[in-house]
């Protein structure tokens, strides 16, 4: 046992000391943080941080009404025709001339904006929703409904989600906040388990070609070494998993410290913190989300999720999934020679695994109560991805018990059969290594 | 203090060891000897319990061989190597911890050690920046360091120059002085007639000889004598002796030669004195090599 430990102690240090962990380590959640302040910024500030002044001339006897400035946009009436205006725009205060003339209402046509430089997309479209606003109001207002109906009219509609939880309590939910957890768990939960079990693989292929394997292993078992390698990484894993999350949070705190107002502060932060980490993808649905979504809503709901079960979770699965798969990394590195060798062994092991990860982030996050999401998350092949994938959709709680259970018989499977190979392959050389030749090496009596 | 006894160790399709027994003298070298894939490092993997034989079994210290017994066996494989990227120092550390020693024993043993074999301002460097010689001193280091009662080498010599394997055949003379027991796995002949008492030789996984170093040459004597002289004779038809070899060196004459049933040295003595002036006269024992190669051919 306490050669175990030496092991685990070596595998450990002597990856953690290693300058590109400790650069990935620091520099991933910098750069995260920085992609997310970006997006933070944009998203309060606008994309259009100045306000445009634009001159409006309305030549149109119907449309009476004037149109509101707002943040953005601030509308002047002027009294001019459109020709001087044009000629005098560069020297004066204004960006743009809208240029309203005398159509028929119900069919608008000829209004024009000009400027000195090419009006946006966004611009244009607020515009044309404003002048639109107008016409449909009048045309009501004609129609006799009174102004105070109008306003009565107008209301902005986000849908609240909430599902009834284990409890029977309702908890606030959002579609959009459960599809971003369950995108960057899945994703991470790959990106681990793949990282870190080629990383066995690496270790036990370096042990056998610097041939230090059969000093190794005059002193410690080939067991011990073997789980001493795989838990030493996964304490890895660990550490860099943990200090992803605290790095994270605390960069992105500061971040968005520096672009939003203490107020704006307290939530974009709740928020952060929840979604830090991640692929350029799961980035990508996040700005989306900020963007277009009811963002207070897929905030609350963040708040609403229990980060704290899914981060437990998660690091559940991280580490059955990882000794799952590791044990059969290290199987795999024990049987060849050099790292070339390894390719047609890798696929079998690998398939799986991508099955289960694309299943997950399409299929899963469609129907996460589905019955190929419930195989998915039981089987243990798939269950690590598929079932962090399910989680922030809400599991019950015997799927999850029933899951993990078999997740931990399926790793004592795995490291069992990948130990009795590995005994025999570590001491192999120059043997072309095949199924047929591991399937022979299981069998060997001691 | 090591006896195997009838280990049999059997392959997918093909046996490694068959029915091997050998006896290892407490405070002895002994050598173990035979050509590429006899077996030999089977049986050693059998005795460093690295795997177990199929049948048969092996005694050290009077007890049946079980896993306390590791930290009393030192073992440096031919196959042989360290972790590249891992400082020299910590390296050994590990090692000799992984053999039960604490830290502290274990670090004054390699400042000890480091600093006889000249590698004191060695501990803070990479693996990767030593020589192939270099290495070869630090796993050295690492095989000895926990003071065990039986020490393994396999090949200990290959890739060593000169100065340093004579740096380190010295340190096992020391080591054996003190009462270490040596089993000693080579091809080089020359190294086992310096340094063993005793030798094993294994083929085709069979045990084909074995017994002191002396006692096996003694064995293979076969009167055959070189004799250097000075002087013009004929002694092409003696009835002493057949000759097995005429040259003519520097100093005159070499002849080697075979003394014929019932003959004595002093007859031939007798038949060339008076002829020639003698220089030399030695009895032609066959070296380690020779028998080596004899009975591998047979």
């Amino acid at each position: 046992m306490n050669k175990i430990l030496l092991i685990i102690r070596r595998e450990y240090l002597s990856r953690v000391k290693k300058k590109s962990f400790i650069i990935m380590t620091f520099l991933t959640p910098l750069i995260i943080a920085g992609f997310y302040g970006l997006i933070i910024y944009f998203s309060i500030k606008g994309i259009n941080d100045k306000t445009d002044t634009i001159a409006v001339i309305n030549q149109n006897k119907t449309l009476t009404e004037k149109l509101i400035s707002n943040k953005n946009i601030t509308y002047d009436y002027v009294d001019k025709s459109f020709e001087s205006l044009k000629k005098s725009l560069t020297r004066s205060k204004y960006d743009y001339i809208l240029y309203i003339p005398d159509f028929d209402i119900e069919t608008p046509k000829g209004i024009e904006l000009i400027g000195t430089k090419q009006a946006g997309l966004s611009l244009d479209g607020k515009i044309s929703d404003s002048i639109e606003d107008l016409i449909r109001d009048y045309k009501l207002k004609k129609s006799g409904i009174s102004q105070a109906d109008l306003d009565n009219l107008k209301s902005k509609v986000i849908i609240g989600t909430k599902k009834i939880g284990d409890s029977g309590k309702e908890e606030n939910s959002s579609a959009g906040a459960s599809t971003i957890i369950a995108f960057v768990a899945g994703v991470m939960m790959f990106m681990f388990i793949m990282l870190y079990g080629v990383q066995v693989m690496r270790g036990v292929i370096e042990e056998k070609t610097s041939r230090i394997i059969e000093i190794m292993i005059s002193s410690v078992k080939p067991f011990q070494l073997m789980m001493g390698k795989i838990i030493g990484i996964a304490m890895v894993g660990l550490t860099q998993f943990l200090l992803w999350i605290i790095l994270t949070f605390s960069i992105s705190a500061l971040t968005v410290s520096v672009f939003v107002s203490k107020q704006d502060a307290r939530k974009m932060i709740a928020s952060s913190s929840k979604i830090s980490t991640g692929k350029p993808g799961a980035q990508q649905i996040q700005a989306a989300a900020i963007n277009d979504g009811p963002l207070g809503n897929v905030q609350k709901s963040l708040e609403n999720l229990d980060i704290g079960k899914i981060i437990t979770v998660f690091i559940f699965y991280f580490l059955g999934g990882y000794l799952f798969y590791s044990a059969l990394y290290a199987a795999i590195g024990s049987a060849v020679d050099s790292e070339t060798e390894t390719q047609q062994f890798m696929m079998p092991v690998m398939m799986p695994l991508l099955l289960g990860y694309a299943l997950s982030l399409s299929v899963v996050t469609n129907d996460p109560y589905g019955s190929i999401a419930f195989w998915l998350s039981i089987i243990p092949f798939t269950s690590p991805i598929a079932m962090v994938v399910r989680l922030p959709y809400g599991v019950p709680g015997w799927e999850l018990v029933l899951s993990m259970g078999i997740l931990i018989i399926g790793f004592i499977g795995t490291v069992w059969f990948a130990a009795r190979i590995y005994r025999v392959g570590i001491l192999m050389y120059g043997k072309k290594a095949s199924f047929k030749e591991m399937v022979k090496w299981f069998w060997y009596k001691n | 203090m090591l006896s195997v006894k009838n280990i049999v160790k059997q392959y997918a399709n093909h046996r490694a060891l068959d029915d091997v027994s050998l006896e290892v003298e407490k405070g002895k070298i002994f050598g173990l000897l035979g050509p590429n894939g006899a077996g030999k490092t089977s049986l050693i993997r059998i005795i460093t319990q690295i795997t177990a034989p199929d049948s048969g079994e092996v005694i050290f210290n009077g007890k049946k061989l079980n896993s306390n017994h590791i930290n009393q066996i030192g073992y440096l494989p031919e196959e042989r190597g360290l972790y590249k990227k891992m400082e020299i120092g910590e390296q050994v550390l590990y090692l000799s911890k992984l053999k039960g020693l604490n830290t502290a024993e274990a670090t004054k043993r390699i400042k000890f050690w480091f600093e006889k074999l000249d590698m004191g301002s060695w501990w803070n460097k990479k693996v990767e920046d030593l020589s192939k010689g270099m290495q070869q001193k630090v796993q050295f280091v690492a095989t000895i360091l926990h003071n065990p009662e039986l020490i393994i080498l396999d090949e200990p010599f290959s890739g060593f120059d000169p100065v340093n394997a004579d740096l380190i055949k010295n340190e096992i003379l020391e080591l054996n002085a003190k009462g270490t027991t040596f089993i000693f796995s080579t091809h080089r002949m020359e190294s086992v007639e310096e340094l063993c008492d005793n030798i094993a030789l294994i083929d085709k996984s069979k045990k084909i000889l074995d017994g002191s170093v002396d006692d096996i040459k003694a064995s293979y004597r076969n009167n055959t004598y070189r004799i250097e002289y000075k002087g013009e004779a004929d002694f092409s038809n003696s009835k002493f002796f057949d000759i097995i070899e005429y040259t003519e060196i520097k100093e005159g004459k070499s002849l080697k030669f075979k003394l014929k049933e019932g003959n004595s040295v002093n007859d031939v003595l007798g038949l060339m004195l008076p002829e020639v002036r003698i220089n030399h006269l030695e009895e032609v024992i066959p070296s380690m090599n020779d028998i080596f190669i004899e009975r591998v051919k047979k």
